[in-house]
């Protein structure tokens, strides 16, 4: 067991960002992906991590905060001197003599920023240079949080990439805190989903995927059409634009398919949608609460 | 991943950034040879000849501690303060610096610059100026002195840095307790002894007061009675001690 969080309530002045009320465990070399929308206290989960707010409950691991590599959303560096120098002097290594640090910086395709100034560089270009320095931690647990925010879609798909071929070789435990479903799905294979301070839902993405959506789902576009045809099914909850239907098991979904294929409907299937299931664990949360 | 200490790397990466800010340079090396060499022109041609040197050596003395003032107070709370702003020493501590190490760098680039300016200083005096040749033990006790003034007052500057959190408060609240001192210790052209009682009360407190109004007379040697300027440094010691403390408690990382 690498950490375990235990009754864990930050509180910002009066209002709590964040009331962690059953233990969430994260074992060696898993990889773990926290979701959930704004206000929804993972940033705050990173920051109580990281012991940078003051926070009830325990937090029971052998790490200290030192042995956790951490990118956060701030990628500001002194702006007086070559992006190399900052590199060097962050890492405590030379690039010349690092072997490790140049395929890196080559991995990254970073050559042509080592020599400019920090603030000559794109916003891209920043989160790659934190990213990188991050990674040459290789420590026992590695944070992202909102690792592609504020980049533009391609250099956000290269990012992740670029972050799942790193890792994929490693046994290092990732905790990547994002907004954006398709990240996770790359990158990790636990979900937390949080909201409004409190856990949704955590577990292997598989089995979160079977508890709120069956074996598969079948999303299709929400139009009339389409809604009376999937009349007589179980429709899952999900973005107003879509309907997803939910397959308990490949007969049921053969069955649904041959429909589409009948009506030449456009559909996609996934046994993984981490929106869908996200979507499905929130209102059973809170339909259950309700009805305590 | 290994804590980083304080290493050469480090204290050359602080070099350069110091080197980054133009302020500092300005203030260490222009200002203080400059503000000498006119306060000697514009004063010195209405003092008598017997008493010219005593009126050059105070001078000298005074004007020195605005090296260690605007080096190690102004020219750190600037840099540094702009950081906090930018969350860099978060992000360095994030990257495995502890806070010891990032002072310790800071601390050391910082006085390699003040021993550069305390030099051209000291060149500048000697050779446009002139001035009286030093017992040893007075020089001593006045380079002695430019480093723990330079070193309590950097430590304030951090604390403040931290504290406020904001590049403009801290660079506002350094600058006028910068220039309060400067009057208040004499360093302006007026003598302690020529202010009202409750500041001289005030002066009383910071060893400045001591370098300004007294080194002078035993610059060339000479009995001193060092225990007020002892004391006094005990309590501005004390009193950055306690600043900085309670700067680390409200930027600490909980232990997890």
């Amino acid at each position: 067991m690498l950490l375990t969080i235990r009754n864990l309530t930050v509180d910002y002045g009066k209002q709590t960002a964040l009331m962690i009320d059953r233990p969430i465990s994260f074992e060696r070399g898993e990889r773990i992906g926290v979701i959930g929308s704004n206000g929804a206290g993972k940033s705050t989960l990173v920051k109580a991590l990281l012991g940078l707010v003051d926070y009830k409950g325990r937090i029971e691991t052998d790490l200290t905060p030192d042995e956790m590599a951490v990118h956060m959303q701030f990628n500001q560096y002194a702006v007086t001197m070559p992006v190399k120098v900052i590199l060097e002097t962050i890492l405590n290594t030379s690039i010349k003599e690092n072997k490790k640090l140049r395929e890196m910086i080559s991995f990254f395709e970073f050559e042509p920023c080592l020599k400019k100034k920090i603030n000559a560089l794109s916003g891209g270009q920043k989160q790659k240079l934190t990213v990188l320095m991050v990674m040459m931690q290789d420590a026992k647990l590695t944070v992202y949080d909102e690792v592609t925010s504020g980049l533009d879609f391609e250099t956000r798909q290269k990012l992740m990439e670029k972050l799942a071929e790193w890792y994929r070789k490693k046994e290092s435990t990732l905790l990547v805190v994002s907004h954006y479903y398709e990240e996770l799905e790359q990158l990790a294979d636990k979900i937390l989903l949080l909201d409004e301070g409190k856990v949704i839902a955590y577990g292997p993405k598989e089995e979160l995927f079977t508890t709120y959506c069956g074996s598969s789902v079948l999303i299709l576009e929400n139009n009339e059409k389409n809604r009376d045809l999937t009349r007589d099914f179980s429709v899952l909850h999900s973005p107003q634009h879509l309907i997803a239907l939910s397959c308990r098991n490949e007969e049921e979904e053969l069955k649904i398919i041959s429909l589409f294929i009948r009506h030449n409907v456009s559909f996609k299937r996934s046994s993984s949608d981490i929106e869908i299931m996200s979507i499905n664990a929130k209102e059973k949360y809170y339909e259950k609460k309700e009805a305590v | 991943m290994n804590q980083k200490r304080c290493s050469l790397r480090m204290i050359r990466y602080e070099i350069r950034n110091l080197n980054g800010n133009l302020m500092t340079h300005f203030f260490a090396f222009v200002f203080p040879n400059f503000f000498s060499l006119i306060l000697v022109k514009a004063i010195g041609s209405d003092v008598p000849g017997e008493y010219l040197q005593q009126f050059k050596t105070e001078i000298m003395l005074s004007v020195s501690l605005v090296i260690p003032l605007s080096v190690m107070f102004l020219g750190y709370g600037a840099l540094y303060s702009n950081e906090v702003e930018r969350e860099i020493p978060l992000r360095m501590r994030l990257f495995g610096y502890q806070e010891k190490s990032l002072i310790t760098a800071k601390l050391a680039a910082h006085l390699i610059l003040m021993t550069i300016a305390v030099l051209a200083y000291g060149i500048f005096w000697t050779v446009v100026i002139g001035i009286a040749k030093p017992a040893v033990s007075s020089f001593l006790i006045l380079l002695l002195c430019l480093y723990l003034v330079g070193a309590v007052f950097l430590v304030v500057s951090h604390a403040l840095a931290n504290i406020f959190r904001k590049f403009s408060i801290t660079f506002g609240v350094e600058m006028f307790f910068y220039f309060l001192v400067m009057i208040v210790c004499g360093m302006m052209g007026v003598r302690t002894s020529q202010l009202p009682d409750a500041l001289q009360k005030v002066a009383a407190l910071f060893p400045m007061s001591y370098i300004c109004n007294d080194f002078a007379s035993f610059w060339q040697g000479g009995q001193y009675n060092f225990m007020p300027l002892i004391q006094s440094f005990l309590f501005v010691g004390a009193m950055a001690g306690i600043l900085l403390l309670y700067a680390l408690y409200k930027s600490r990382r909980a232990t997890v």
